[in-house]
């Protein structure tokens, strides 16, 4: 169809190397493998309805020698009706497994402070910029600098109102609440630059509520947190 | 600028007063000229379904227009890296995000959805009515006065920017003080209010008003999808109403429900989502039914797999309550929690499949027609998939963590409304248009309009997906050069105004209709339903002597075996039709309250319930059952 | 009542019972709001202020007011206008009743420094139990307004659907109050 056909040009245009597809940390990969495998499955669906769909409406569409056709009356059919509903509910399946696998290893919980081994960052939020706590106690605004390690372990509490903490290269986002502090766990990031962005409309400057974030070695990041200001 | 008593009006402002100002007159003119106020103040006094629902429609289509330019604005801000267009930046920026959402939603979809069906179901279930002729103004009345309050705020420069989701603790009195997101929380209030009426009413009116013989397993799919619908309004928006009276409290009588340190953020979002997801079906869920209706016409073939489809219609309904921890999967509640959701979240697809296969073999065999409504109603079924499968991709949770609050479920939520709801209303009102004013629009500049339509719906949302994995997020009102999202956003904006070039094609078909007009007759598109048995325009009095109601589709095999469908005398106590004004003072007189609240001048809120109170009490002495009732019955003395 | 009016008044008792769901999720998205935020963390508790004296008085006559209705409803459809008109006056003056006593409860909490914003427990409390109470008062100005209709002599048929109507209505309000007591009170005095 004519939709899907100009898929492989948009995927062109931007680039191929979409930021959330190609994610470096190893939190981020099992998403993007997740937003690929249900992309396929979906793929074979989306594939399957246009198919029926063109077939059909070419097949069907009305000409002049079917003036006075009146095609016969079909009430159903218990056969069709079970094949889809029963073939959805198997690829659905399919789905669920890696879904509630990863899903139940990444999502932010609520006070698990002592559980979780890692590199630890306290994160505060507030309108409209980020303070990031380092485990000696260094405060950095608006800058995230984190090692390359096993785990970095984000605890994040917001000073007024719902934030969110995103980082769109490393991995998904976690809301930062006033009320409540959240962990979450980023795994293996990589070296590299990426930016930060604020993912929960919070006002006026949601738009600028930007941060840098900076993923470099072991060494350096034990030199980057005993240096000064 | 400066103006005495409005002070600072920034120049959009501005522009508005002078665009409303001017339209205003001409509007006048016009009126007084074509002495059209008789008409205007019979509109005003009607309990009729049919005029009612035209005037849904009416209100519905100038509110899609008015949050349309909000898209066009908010799309040509976007259309390029840094950009500075006109003053949407910021606060207007998320001013015109907010006001977006918020009418497209509540003052454009559903009143476009509920005129339509006021006019179609007394019609296809052959009611003379609906139950409570009186109680559908009111409801009818009510959305109009919170859709004006709401509007209103933009003219005095406080409009609401909570997005339309109105998130606290951003949305308490602390952090968006003064009377702007209060403007949000009564418009909905009142206009919902509204909504419930009409649903209660619609449900009455189907389950007890339906032509001798037409048994629910008859019934027309556009009506059972009305009834469920109802079923899910009254609960859905009953439960925001509930999350918008404690909001109110918060923002006006100093409770801490949603902020603080004993408050809950989260709870907001709890209410706000039991409400919004089964609002989204509220919004598919009728166009699935006019789909349902439409195909088989233009097939000239019965819907294939009836009952699955009423069954898929009350499974998708039901689950809708079970899933509305889909848009709160990064607010922390816990991995259960989030497979739980995600899990219900993806059986909502099964039921949904079904039935867009069975759509697809109704088609099989028929002879298609491609008539308006027909091309909106195959138009759908290819754009809908594309949007669900995103919606499933999005229901799987650790993905989501990605996906949320970026542009991608900005994509997924317009492709799923904009086929099923817009497509749906298109299909619709040219199906009905001669039900509603006698008149067929044009077929030509009709098809102009769904393949400009559909092909900008395309290119504005499909490059959105990418973009929002391309890491923008949602209600930004700028992006860096640097990010790869230039050419994208290009696209996008360059498709939002093909959407709105193909609204002008609409402008100019009414314009084309109304002037020739060209009278049609009772059946112009060769239909299979009772709505077609009755003049066009529907008369204000129908279906006398009944139809008695044999099998379903009952027009189309009359008309099969060339004979008269049956009638019988015999027809059962309709509702009474009156004029009545108490129905706009009601209205009004709410709308007189929610000011007084707004700007705590609560002597006029106080002034605005005494004002209710008298009306209840003039309605119930002056109730129209008593010419009716008791007639050669003796009374109580 | 004939074919006529009896096919109207379904219409009417239904509409009416759908309308009595819709509240019936109002208080029960309140009762929800009422246990997330009961106890609070802080502030005032409920076994603080709440007392056996005043729940038991005030739960006493708007109880009572469900029966004094039923009677009215007989008397009504028996023919005896003295034991309708005891029967809704009773009903009226026990709501009233009633009201004065929830006044002076929330008067006598306010005093006391436990006002609608010292808690979120507080905060519930009020917007479900002052919701409520709104109810009570507009069922007593409707039954003002049926005081009116029966003077004006409305034919019979009109004046009993009405009567059942306000019934259904005045029922369900008693109904809530008997959860409010035994989901808002109870558990905090025992
Ligand atoms: C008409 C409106 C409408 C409809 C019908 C839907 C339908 C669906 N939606 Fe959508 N949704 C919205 C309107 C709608 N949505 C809106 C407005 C928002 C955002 C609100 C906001 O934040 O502002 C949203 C957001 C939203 C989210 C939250 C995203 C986030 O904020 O992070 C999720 C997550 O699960 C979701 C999922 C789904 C699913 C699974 C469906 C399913 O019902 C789709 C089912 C259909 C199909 C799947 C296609 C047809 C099926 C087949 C051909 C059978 C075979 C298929 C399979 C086996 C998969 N939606
Ligand atoms: C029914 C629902 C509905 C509909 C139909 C639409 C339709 C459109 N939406 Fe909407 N949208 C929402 C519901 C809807 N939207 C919601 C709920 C949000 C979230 C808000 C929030 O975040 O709080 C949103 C957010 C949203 C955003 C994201 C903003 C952000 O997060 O930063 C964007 C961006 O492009 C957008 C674009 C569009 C466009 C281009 C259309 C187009 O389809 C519009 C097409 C219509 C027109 C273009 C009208 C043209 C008419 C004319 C030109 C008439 C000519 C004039 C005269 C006769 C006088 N919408
Ligand atoms: Cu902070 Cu958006
Ligand atoms: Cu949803």
């Amino acid at each position: 169809m004519k939709k899907l056909s100009i898929l492989p040009i948009f995927l062109f245009l931007a680039g191929c190397n979409i930021t959330v597809l190609d994610p470096k940390s190893s939190t981020g990969k099992e998403q993007s493998f997740l937003i690929w495998f249900s992309f396929g499955l979906m793929t074979i669906v989306v594939i399957t309805v246009f198919i029926l769909f063109a077939w059909f409406v070419f097949k069907y569409r009305y000409t002049k020698e079917k003036d006075d056709v009146i095609p016969k009356d079909v009430k159903g059919n218990l056969k069709l009706e079970l094949t889809w509903t029963i073939l959805p509910v198997l690829l659905l399946a399919v789905l669920a497994v890696p879904t509630i696998a990863i899903t139940y290893d990444q999502s932010p919980v609520s006070d698990a402070k002592e559980e979780l081994d890692g590199v630890p960052i306290d994160v505060k939020a507030e309108q409209f910029k980020w303070t990031f706590t380092h485990e000696n106690g260094k405060e950095v605004t608006d800058e995230l600098v984190i090692p390359e390690t096993d785990a970095v372990i984000f605890h994040l509490k917001s000073a007024d109102i719902i934030h969110s903490f995103w980082v769109p290269a490393l991995a998904g986002k976690v809301d930062v609440f006033p009320d409540k502090e959240l962990t979450y766990e980023i795994k293996n990031p990589e070296a590299g630059t990426y930016k930060g962005k604020c993912a929960e409309y919070c006002g006026l400057q949601h738009a600028d509520m930007t941060f840098d974030v900076k993923v470099v070695s072991a060494e350096d990041y034990k030199k980057y947190i005993e240096e000064e200001e | 600028m400066n103006i005495p008593f409005f002070g600072d009006l920034p120049s959009d402002v501005l522009v508005a007063w002078i665009f409303s100002v001017i339209l205003g007159i001409i509007v006048s003119i016009f009126i007084i000229k074509k002495k059209k106020l008789p008409v205007i103040w019979e509109y005003i006094r009607t309990t009729n379904h049919r005029k009612i629902g035209t005037m849904y429609i009416l209100f519905g289509v100038l509110f899609f227009i008015r949050a349309g330019i909000d898209a066009l604005f908010i799309r040509t801000q976007l259309a390029l890296p840094n950009n500075e267009f006109w003053v949407f930046q910021y606060e207007k920026y998320n001013e015109v995000f907010t006001t977006h959402g918020t009418m497209m939603i509540f003052f454009a979809a559903m009143p476009l959805l509920l005129g339509l069906m006021n006019v179609v179901i007394p019609l296809q279930i052959g009611a003379r009515d609906l139950a409570f002729p009186f109680l559908n103004a009111v409801g009818f009345w009510l959305f109009l006065a919170g859709a004006i309050f709401f509007n209103l705020a933009f003219f005095f420069n406080t409009t609401p920017d909570v997005g339309w989701t109105g998130y606290a603790p951003l949305s308490t009195s602390e952090y968006t003080p003064g009377p702007s997101t209060d403007y949000y929380v009564f418009g909905v209030q009142i206009s919902g209010l509204g909504t419930i009426f009409t649903a209660l009413n619609l449900i009455v009116t189907i389950v007890r008003h339906r032509a001798p013989g037409m048994k629910l397993t008859r019934m027309p799919l556009f009506s059972w999808a009305a009834l469920i619908t109802s079923f899910l309004i009254l609960i859905a928006f009953t439960v925001l109403a509930i999350g918008l009276y404690l909001l109110m409290f918060d923002r006006l009588f100093g409770t801490g429900f949603f902020s603080g340190d004993e408050g809950s953020p989260v709870f907001w979002q709890h209410l706000f989502w039991i409400f919004g997801h089964p609002e989204v079906y509220i919004l598919a869920l009728p166009a699935f039914g006019m789909f349902s209706d439409i195909i088989p016409t233009f097939a000239k073939k019965r819907i294939f797999g009836y009952p699955a489809m009423v069954i898929s219609l009350a499974l998708i309904g039901f689950l809708g309550f079970t899933v509305w921890s889909h848009h709160m999967f990064t607010v922390g509640l816990g991995p259960m929690a989030n497979t739980f959701f995600a899990i219900t979240t993806m059986l909502i697809a099964v039921p949904t499949g079904i039935k867009v296969f069975n759509w697809l073999f109704t088609i099989r065999g028929g002879v298609l027609r491609m008539t308006v409504p027909m091309l909106f109603s195959l138009g759908f079924i290819p754009s809908f998939v594309m949007g669900g499968v995103t919606g499933v991709m999005l229901s799987v949770s650790a993905a989501d963590f990605q996906f949320h609050d970026s542009h991608f479920v900005v994509a997924h939520f317009h492709y799923v409304i904009l086929a099923s709801t817009i497509l749906g209303i298109f299909a619709g009102l040219y199906y009905w248009y001669p039900k509603i004013t006698g008149y067929m629009l044009d077929e030509k500049l009709g098809k102009w309009h769904f393949w400009l339509f559909l092909i900008g719906y395309h290119l504005t949302f499909f490059p959105m997906h990418i973009s929002g994995l391309q890491g923008m997020p949602r209600r930004v009102y700028t992006y860096g050069a640097d990010e790869g999202l230039t050419t994208l956003n290009f696209l996008s904006t360059i498709g939002a105004f093909l959407m709105g070039v193909s609204m002008l094609f609409v402008v100019w078909n009414l314009y084309k209709t109304h002037t020739k007009k060209e009278k049609v007759g009772n059946d112009p598109w060769n239909g299979r339903t009772l709505e077609w048995t009755v003049a066009s325009p529907s008369p204000e009095h129908t279906f006398d002597p009944m139809p008695v109601v044999k099998e379903m589709d009952p027009f189309w095999y009359a008309k099969q075996e060339n004979r008269e469908l049956e009638t019988t005398t015999k027809t059962r106590a309709a509702p009474i039709a009156i004029n009545t004004i108490i129905p706009i003072l009601m209205a009004f007189s709410l709308f007189v309250v929610a000011v007084g609240l707004t700007f705590t001048w609560y002597w006029l809120a106080i002034a605005g319930g005494v004002l209710l109170f008298s009306l209840f009490i003039i309605r119930s002495l002056t109730d129209e059952r008593k010419d009716h009732y008791g007639k050669g019955v003796e009374t109580n003395e | 009542m004939n074919d006529y009016e009896i096919a109207l008044f379904k219409d009417k008792q239904m509409g009416f019972f759908i309308y009595l769901g819709v509240e019936a999720i109002m208080f029960a998205t309140l009762f929800a709001t009422y246990f997330i935020f009961t106890p609070a963390v802080k502030g005032p508790h409920p076994s603080d202020i709440f007392e056996w004296k005043s729940l038991l008085l005030s739960s006493f006559f708007l109880l009572s007011s469900s029966g004094t209705l039923i009677l009215a409803e007989k008397g009504f459809t028996q023919g005896d206008k003295r034991k309708f008109l005891i029967g809704l006056g009773l009903t009226f003056i026990f709501a009233l009743v009633f009201l004065g006593l929830e006044f002076s409860e929330f008067y006598r909490y306010v005093q006391e420094g436990y006002g609608i914003s010292a808690n979120t427990f507080l905060s519930a409390f009020y917007v479900l139990v002052g919701l409520h109470a709104a109810h009570v008062l507009f069922g007593a100005c409707w039954m003002i307004v049926l005081f009116i209709l029966y003077r004006k002599k409305t034919s019979t048929a009109l004046y009993t659907e009405k009567l059942k109507i306000f019934s259904y209505y005045w029922h369900f309000v008693d109904v809530i109050w008997i959860f409010i007591i035994v989901l808002v009170y109870v558990p905090y005095l025992m």
